[in-house]
């Protein structure tokens, strides 16, 4: 048990009333609980302790759950060091855990588990109180071991906060009657998604489909020719945004400052040479060299974003949502110790985060031939409910027959 | 060779919002440091800026003023730059999508010819901490301020439209006039409510070539912004004489020494769109409600003054230039005074009895009501205006009525016939000598004779009266 949390609530765990009654859900180090440290994996942030609740986790409390700690994370949030969150909820500590997604970490941390990762709809959490890193793509993920526990937080947590401003004003699902809307029927497959993976995950892939077919759903062959492009776009924008994200780790207010420097200047540039780690620091210096020297890139990344965004509602014109892998053999997320390897781990889920797209990754397993250890579904905007019932749905049907 | 400069202003106006941009800090830069402060302002990890519509309004309303078209979107973009004074690491501000484009301002040039003046864009933007540089002991510190962190600014952009000094210190005189009306800011170049940058180019007389600029900052009045311009202009032409090339560069302006000193190069950051602070959408409608919120503007409130109340222009210009002198203006005609009077009174008395005592219009003792008073007994020949600039004076420091005043002081002027022949009969019987120069034809002695009336009456005796009886009496 020692590794997984950075920090376990001392007192004596409260739990009120409300939808979430009797439950714990532990956080990550980067979502503000007042009075506890709020580290987030980097020197850049030591001893810095949040002044007050972040509105996810005041909304959750407020609904009678309890937050037990904050599990240990990668530096910043970016990518995943190891499974911490999912071993918060696997071995019981927590029922559910909140994970910060840039990349997809919820989902593959969910997917290596065996448990339900989830994505919501960009804008449905509140940011405010999460110490972000790329705030057009970030959002609260959830990993819990059923839909219905993820729907649960969901009711709770989602809904309009007048502190995080980049939240539109829209309809929030209803997470606890169903996703109100006809259910998931027909499921697009991309072809080019599934040329990226090897012939034994490729079978695997294609065995799920037949699951789902078996199912009662409709798999349905699509090609989108730019699939290649989303993981260059999610970089250059990405590193981007993490690189002003990260102006503010100075050493100066909080977090650790270098003993040696000269002069004010100097205690700018070694605290920030020394602050940052292997893979978060070239990810920022990418960022910083797209800003500074080759801005016209960066713009034409943000046209090529919404043109992929286009063409991914085109897609779901067609079909009621996407299907994709998850996971990759020989691309483990928790080994990715580079801004490559992250890429390489994550080039199935990071398509969700740059779209804002909701996604649930889940085992399957039909007690057949269909096995897979993480499949996951997109859907449009907004249709969280419904995806978290499919998962739901065929997550009942692997308990029941195993 | 015959040269002309090339000039385009750069205006920092801070708005005088009730709270800073992005939070609900009290926008008060000036209170102790780091009182008006939270963790949005602080710039505190998880801290999420939240657009204060106040600060939109009173923007738009500056831009109307300064006839610029609001943009249907407009959006925030992150200023990227590292100094101590943003902690942050980036300014937001609206770098690709201004809240305004394309207005103008017209002014009267050296010679006197009426001149438009375009104004490129205008954004907002949150103004950068405050670093106070201090000796504790014998150490060097920096500290910073955060109280002015996040306030509210609007920056005004010109085209390169200005020729000359005389023009650039019009066209702010003209702006301040027209921000401080619908206002959105006290403009002050002098308390820093207003920064102006000034960007220098010369070429040849007849060329349409664009010259390498030069940027000239630290000006803090009107006078400086001219003197720093001319400066320049001359430091430009001498240097092309003598062939030296004019570098892309900033230079500060030194008061003290009256010359312009180049300063260290100063970085320019990228400005990258910040996902945090949602595009800026407004509608027509809220345009027009916007335009709805502006007062009657100068150039409008003149001409109405010259036509409803038959003014000079001169005078029409001065009482409408200024917002709250023209409605008390407006307010003392409304009680009965002639306009003319009212305006002439306002002009030579009124406001030379505020500076002296350095009061302001709004809420100083003597109200419209009570300044109307004493023009009201001044046009009915009740006293004269001797009196008049005397209770005038007395009721700044008294709250007595103009009447009670009038009447307890002795104001009144004595205009019975009987009174006065008598006082003229005195007069004329101790001054032999200027009778007979009046009768020989010497003007001056009429002057003399009067006044002389009007001292034996401690001058409250009527004095268009008193030149009647004595006219009437010498002929
Ligand atoms: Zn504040």
């Amino acid at each position: 048990m020692s590794g997984i949390f950075a920090y376990r609530d001392g007192g004596s765990v409260v739990s009120g009333e409300g939808l979430l009654k009797g439950s714990s859900i532990s956080v990550q180090a980067n979502m503000s609980v007042a009075g506890w440290p709020t580290e987030a994996g980097s020197l850049a942030l030591k001893g810095f302790k949040a002044i007050e609740d972040a509105t996810v986790v005041k909304s959750l409390r407020d609904q009678g759950a309890s937050i037990v700690g904050s599990t240990r994370m990668s530096e910043l949030g970016l990518g995943l060091c190891g499974d911490e969150a999912a071993r918060a909820v696997a071995e019981g500590f927590s029922a559910i855990a909140l994970v910060t997604e840039h990349l997809g970490e919820a989902r593959l941390s969910a997917a290596k588990a065996g448990l339900i990762g989830y994505k919501p709809s960009y804008g449905l959490v509140s940011r405010h109180g999460l110490l972000g890193l790329i705030p057009s793509m970030e959002t609260i993920g959830i990993l819990a071991r059923s839909a219905a526990d993820i729907a649960t937080v969901m009711a709770a947590a989602s809904g309009r906060d007048e502190r995080d401003f980049s939240m539109p004003v829209e309809e929030v699902p209803d997470f606890l009657n169903g996703s109100g809307q006809p259910g998931i029927r027909t499921l697009g497959w991309i072809r080019e998604s599934a040329a990226c993976l090897e012939t034994d995950d490729r079978k695997a892939f294609q065995r799920c489909l037949e699951g789902f077919a078996k199912a009662g759903l409709t798999p349905v062959e699509k090609s989108m020719k730019e699939f290649d492009l989303f993981r260059t776009v999610h970089q250059i924008i990405g590193s981007v945004e993490a690189s002003s994200s990260a102006g503010k780790y100075d050493g100066v207010r909080f977090g650790y400052r270098t003993p040696s420097a000269k002069n004010w200047n100097e205690m700018y540039l070694k605290t920030r040479g020394e602050i940052f780690g292997p893979v978060i620091k070239p990810f920022l210096f990418q960022g910083a060299y797209y800003q500074f020297m080759e801005y016209d890139v960066f713009e034409k990344a943000c046209r090529l974003r919404s043109h992929l965004m286009r063409e991914v509602q085109r897609l779901l014109g067609e079909v009621d949502a996407l299907v994709m892998p998850a996971v990759r053999r020989g691309f483990d997320p928790f080994e990715a110790a580079s801004v490559p390897a992250l890429y390489d781990a994550f080039l199935f889920t990071l398509p969700a985060n740059l779209t804002g797209l909701p996604a649930v990754c889940f085992p399957f397993d039909d007690g057949g031939q269909a096995r897979c250890p993480g499949v996951q579904i997109i859907g449009s905007r907004l249709s969280d409910a419904g995806l978290l019932a499919l998962a739901g749905e065929r997550m009942q049907t692997t308990t029941k027959e195993s | 060779m015959q040269h002309e400069a090339i000039i385009g202003l750069e205006i920092h106006v801070e708005l005088n919002c009730l709270t800073k941009m992005f939070c609900d800090c009290p926008n008060r830069p000036g209170d102790e440091p780091n009182r008006n402060t939270c963790p949005v302002c602080l710039w505190l990890p998880g801290a999420l800026p939240r657009f204060s519509r106040e600060a939109l309004e009173k923007a738009a309303v500056a831009c109307l003023a300064l006839n610029c078209e609001i943009q249907k979107r407009s959006a925030f973009d992150q200023k990227v730059y590292y100094y101590p004074d943003l902690p942050k690491g980036y300014q937001l501000s609206q770098a690709h999508y201004p809240l305004a484009r394309g207005g103008w301002l017209d002014v009267v040039d050296e010679k006197g010819a009426p001149k438009r003046l375009r104004i490129r864009h205008i954004h907002i933007e949150e103004d950068v901490a405050k670093l106070v540089h201090e000796l504790e002991g014998r150490t060097p510190v920096s500290l910073v301020d955060f109280n002015r962190a996040g306030a509210p600014l609007v920056e005004i952009v010109t085209e390169p439209d200005i020729r000359s000094p005389y023009e650039a210190m019009e066209f702010i005189r003209n702006l301040r006039t027209q921000i401080r009306y619908v206002g959105s800011s006290e403009c002050s170049m002098e308390t820093g409510t207003m920064r102006v940058d000034a960007n220098i180019s010369i070429r040849e007389q007849g060329s349409t070539a664009m010259n390498t600029k030069v940027e000239v900052k630290n000006m803090n009045s009107i006078r400086h912004l001219g003197d720093a311009i001319a400066y320049e202009i001359e430091r430009q032409k001498a240097s092309l004489q003598s062939g030296e090339a004019i570098v892309l560069h900033t230079r500060l302006w030194d008061p003290e020494k009256g010359v312009t000193l180049p300063m260290r190069g100063k970085f320019e950051g990228p400005c990258v769109p910040d996902p945090s602070v949602p595009e800026i959408v407004v509608s027509e409608e809220w345009i027009g409600r916007m335009r709805g919120l502006l007062p009657e503007m100068p150039a409008l409130k003149t001409a109405r003054f010259q036509r409803d109340y038959e003014l000079p222009r001169e005078l029409a210009v001065s009482l409408a230039g200024d917002r709250e002198l023209s409605d008390y203006f407006e307010a003392v005609t409304r009680k009965s005074v002639a306009p003319r009077t009212a305006a002439h009174w306002l002009m030579t008395q009124y406001l030379p009895s505020l500076k002296e005592r350095q009061l302001p219009i709004a809420g100083n003792p003597v109200t419209p009501d009570r300044f109307a008073g004493v023009l009201l007994r001044l046009e009915k020949d009740e006293i004269n205006a001797n009196a008049a600039r005397e209770v005038l004076s007395r009721l700044f420091e008294s709250d007595e009525t103009p009447d009670a005043i009038i009447e307890q002081g002795g104001y009144r002027q004595v205009s019975d016939a009987s009174s006065l022949e008598t006082l003229v009969e005195q007069v004329l019987g101790s001054h032999p000598a200027a009778i007979n120069d009046y009768r020989s034809g010497q003007g001056k002695a009429l002057g003399f004779l009067i006044g002389q009336v009007m001292q034996a009456s401690s001058g409250k005796a009527n004095p268009r009266r008193v030149r009647e009886i004595l006219v009437s009496k010498l002929t």
